[in-house]
């Protein structure tokens, strides 16, 4: 599959302003989806998003097409705004005012009618992680799109604090050696 | 004081073993790493930059799962205020490019012409459709593989104090009659650039020459090959290459 979004980002790496609009109304729906999912608010999900994208415009030159896809790259910068964010503002579970809980989204097994639309990185990763118990696999996935701490996900998933420390190391000691 | 000092180096060197940092690095690139554990892990991020790289690596591989999210639409007001925030700063780099130069005395002295010149050389220089992230880069990063595609070196050039770091993060094993040496290889092939010797592990630094910074740019990748010690008449890489990767700019 190839990177459609790469040459947009490097054309933004230059300072073509048509480019980069274009690179927002292309992936900004996924990534505003990230940001509602780490903030849980809309209010703070666009905030996020806002000063996310102007850190791609200003760190467009950092991206390196050998060393990643341009979504990929985007989604770090905007993933690690919102975490520097919510960290700043210590939000809790009990303010949300949008309730995503599930990972509906990440549960079907990728089908060969939509295998042509995700990238082979993301193929791998998921047969990584389906080699973990399920349990692992949705501590993980909870912990990437929700920014859970691990005691929201021990409340959450109705489990000791411990089990869920155990699950998720153990789990990302399992999948390291697939990832590499 | 000498505690909080012995606590740092213990942790250090804690972070030096390659299994426990990359162990550490998926925890913080998934999100499970957490409170102090994590402010710790990136205060050392700051200053061992093979943590930051093998951070990177791991967060690249879990971005993909963005890929699976549904679409949300954002309000259109994040697209007015992200491109009025571009258009403000645009316009601020304009207007300090824009400085009354003819009025200086510089000029009234009857150096205007030399001044101009200098000036029309300097905007054909950088000129923003010209510039590329080589030509405005203050540093450069590759991570070196293995030829089974395990990560085993990293490597920062900085033009801050004109040096090339190198960290072989895993031991290389080297008979007692050779060594490993550092090449730069051309975008555009030809001869590369022997940078020396490196250590078969830890961290190796290397003084770079200004022609060398300057070279950089040209540089497409790295590779260390074993060489017969000593030997200081090689022009190119006449042993096995043990480990290799792209150069790139570097934000550090």
């Amino acid at each position: 599959m190839e990177d459609i979004y790469a040459d947009l980002l490097q054309k933004t790496a230059a300072g073509d302003q048509l480019a980069f609009k274009k690179l927002y109304e292309e992936t900004s729906p996924k990534l505003m989806s990230l940001c509602l999912r780490l903030m849980r608010t809309e209010a703070l999900a666009e905030d996020v998003l806002q000063e996310g994208f102007i850190k791609v415009w200003e760190k467009a030159d950092s991206f390196s097409p050998g060393k990643g896809r341009a979504l990929t790259w985007m989604s770090t910068v905007i993933r690690n705004k919102g975490l520097d964010k919510l960290r700043s503002l210590k939000t809790k579970a009990a303010e949300t005012e949008i309730q995503y809980e599930g990972l509906e989204f990440a549960s079907q097994d990728l089908q060969p009618d939509n295998l042509e639309d995700v990238s082979q990185d993301l193929k791998g990763l998921m047969a990584c992680l389906d080699t973990l118990k399920p349990d692992q696999k949705e501590c993980i996935l909870l912990s990437y799109y929700y920014g859970h701490t691990h005691q929201e996900l021990a409340d959450k998933m109705g489990k000791p604090l411990g089990t869920i420390k155990a699950w998720i190391r153990r789990g990302l000691e399992d999948i390291r050696p697939c990832l590499t | 004081m000498s505690n909080v000092n012995n606590n740092t180096n213990n942790a250090t060197k804690r972070y030096q073993n390659p299994e426990l940092f990359e162990q550490l690095a998926i925890e913080y690139a998934v999100g499970s790493m957490q409170g102090r554990a994590k402010k710790r892990f990136e205060a050392l991020m700051e200053t061992h930059f093979y943590l930051r790289a093998v951070v990177d690596a791991y967060e690249n591989k879990f971005a993909s799962l963005v890929e699976l999210l549904p679409d949300a639409q954002p309000s259109n007001q994040v697209w007015k205020n992200i491109d009025a925030h571009i258009k403000a700063s645009t316009t601020t780099a304009t207007q300090e490019e824009k400085t009354p130069w003819w009025q200086t005395n510089f000029f009234k002295q009857g150096f205007g012409m030399a001044a101009m010149a200098v000036i029309v050389s300097a905007v054909l220089l950088l000129n923003p459709m010209t510039i590329t992230p080589e030509a405005t880069a203050t540093a450069y990063s590759a991570v070196l593989e293995s030829n089974s595609h395990d990560a085993m070196a990293v490597t920062k050039i900085q033009k801050s104090d004109m040096t090339l770091s190198i960290d072989i993060m895993k031991k290389v094993n080297v008979p007692d009659n050779m060594e490993l040496t550092l090449w730069c290889h051309p975008k555009n092939g030809g001869m590369p650039m022997k940078m020396g010797t490196v250590s078969k592990s830890g961290k190796t630094n290397i003084k770079i020459s200004k022609k060398e910074w300057q070279e950089m740019k040209n540089v497409g990748s790295l590779a260390i090959s074993i060489e017969h010690k000593g030997d200081n008449t090689a022009k190119k890489p006449t042993g096995t290459i043990l480990l290799q990767g792209q150069l790139s700019t570097a934000s550090l």
